[in-house]
């Protein structure tokens, strides 16, 4: 799996993500000398078990993640988050929950959007959208230092690359700025970073109905 | 989609079946070492199957042992082509969905609340080659664990019986097609085991002991 950095925008209280702040970030990669260089999806999908009573969950889990990458055409990811287990599957694996029929599908998130070439890096901004609405739900940023394949050894230049992209982001003023947890360093890092940004969209979002 | 027989073979027959096979597919035996874990979800965790209910789903781990690093796979066995062609042939042809998958994914199915239903260990060797179709045979001894997913400690089912299985992907527009591939390869092992259906059993073959004192002295040059 890539050694990549994956934030997520986080709105100033009482403000919300648009697009007007989707493009801004997007000419913000251009200023800083990004190539456009394609586009880019990833796809994140919530499912919920399956219960004959719904009133007694029990040991079942109250979700299950499924997550596809760009870089993985052929692999699937699911993570279960109370136990921290992360599984690699061939995409096929799909089809045999989809027979399976014990956990089903009640939201996706798609990330999508362009990427960038700065030279040794690789940028993707990208929109966040779910199934059941084409309203914009989250702003992400992807970024990968292509030399070194070890998130260890290659935490350091991230860390000065996102230093410099927060410095351009903060000058153009924007109501909130970019944030991201500790980098994962385990084997399936990039799909646990996204599983992370999934929960902190849901809890901002929540946040953000309270105070409505 | 797959198409599936199998048979029964006596243990000491296996040998004379194994130079029968490398004649037939000219390719060189793989060792088997499977171990096989049957899962089902719990009681509450269920799909609807119509004018049936609520059901429990299954699905199957297999975990190749036979090399240094074990790998897993993630196998879902659907329901059986049904009809009057279905029938009519001699070869099972059923849905069947295939899935490698990194080696927690026990951990995670446990997670999701499936049970374990019942574990085997096949231990065999297998020939895959093309003949008409893509066909997998594969022999071997079915082992019942007396501990819980102790590999090392396992028994034969039925000693001195070996299961035979010819097995080939189909999609459901090529499944006649790999149905008389695989129904014409059998019949090269009819005098040594009878393949059919999984499910209808027919036992040994009265010529096997012969067919295989055939083979053992003239290591395969024999037709039989």
């Amino acid at each position: 799996m890539p050694t990549k950095w994956v934030l997520h925008w986080h709105p100033n209280p009482g403000s919300t993500v648009n697009s007007q702040i989707l493009n801004e970030v997007s000419q913000c990669a251009e200023a800083i000398n990004g190539v456009k260089d394609g586009r880019w999806k990833a796809t994140l999908t919530l499912l919920k078990p399956n219960l004959r009573d719904q009133s007694q969950p029990g040991e079942y889990p109250r979700e299950l993640l499924g997550i596809s990458l760009p870089e993985q055409p052929n692999k699937y990811y699911f993570i279960l988050r109370g136990p921290r287990i992360v599984t690699e599957a061939d995409s096929s694996i799909q089809v045999i929950m989809e027979k399976l029929q014990s956990y089903k599908s009640r939201i996706a998130l798609y990330f999508e959007g362009y990427q960038y070439q700065l030279g040794d890096f690789q940028l993707r901004v990208g929109k966040v959208v779910s199934s059941h609405s084409e309203n914009l739900r989250g702003i992400v940023l992807e970024v990968e230092y292509l030399p070194i394949s070890s998130m260890e050894k290659a935490s350091q230049v991230l860390g000065e690359f996102v230093d410099i992209w927060q410095e351009a982001v903060l000058k153009r003023s924007l109501p909130g700025s970019f944030m991201h947890n500790e980098p994962n360093l385990s084997e399936y890092g990039l799909a646990v970073q996204y599983a992370y940004v999934m929960a902190q969209l849901f809890a901002s979002q929540s946040t953000q109905a309270v105070r409505n | 989609m797959e198409c599936v027989v199998q048979g029964i073979i006596e243990t000491q027959h296996v040998e004379a079946l194994e130079i029968l096979l490398q004649g037939l597919c000219g390719v060189h035996r793989e060792r088997l070492r499977v171990h096989e874990l049957c899962l089902k979800s719990g009681p509450n965790l269920v799909h609807a199957v119509p004018f049936v209910g609520p059901v429990a789903s299954e699905v199957r781990l297999l975990c190749d042992l036979e090399h240094s690093e074990p790998t897993w796979t993630v196998k879902h066995i659907g329901g059986a082509m049904r009809g009057a062609g279905a029938d009519q042939i001699s070869v099972l042809v059923r849905s069947m969905i295939e899935s490698k998958a990194s080696k927690n994914v026990l951990r995670l199915f446990y997670g999701l609340g499936y049970k374990l239903e019942n574990e085997l260990l096949r231990v065999g060797f297998a020939f895959h080659f093309q003949r008409g179709a893509q066909i997998t045979v594969t022999v071997s001894s079915i082992n019942k664990m007396l501990k819980l997913h102790a590999t090392d400690e396992a028994v034969p089912v039925t000693p001195g019986i070996q299961l035979v299985e010819v097995t080939a992907p189909a999609t459901p527009e090529n499944y006649s097609e790999v149905v008389a591939a695989v129904s014409s390869f059998c019949e090269y092992l009819a005098p040594l085991l009878h393949l059919s259906k999984p499910g209808i059993s027919t036992g040994v073959v009265p010529t096997a002991a012969a067919a295989a004192a055939s083979l053992m002295s003239d290591g395969g040059g024999t037709t039989l």
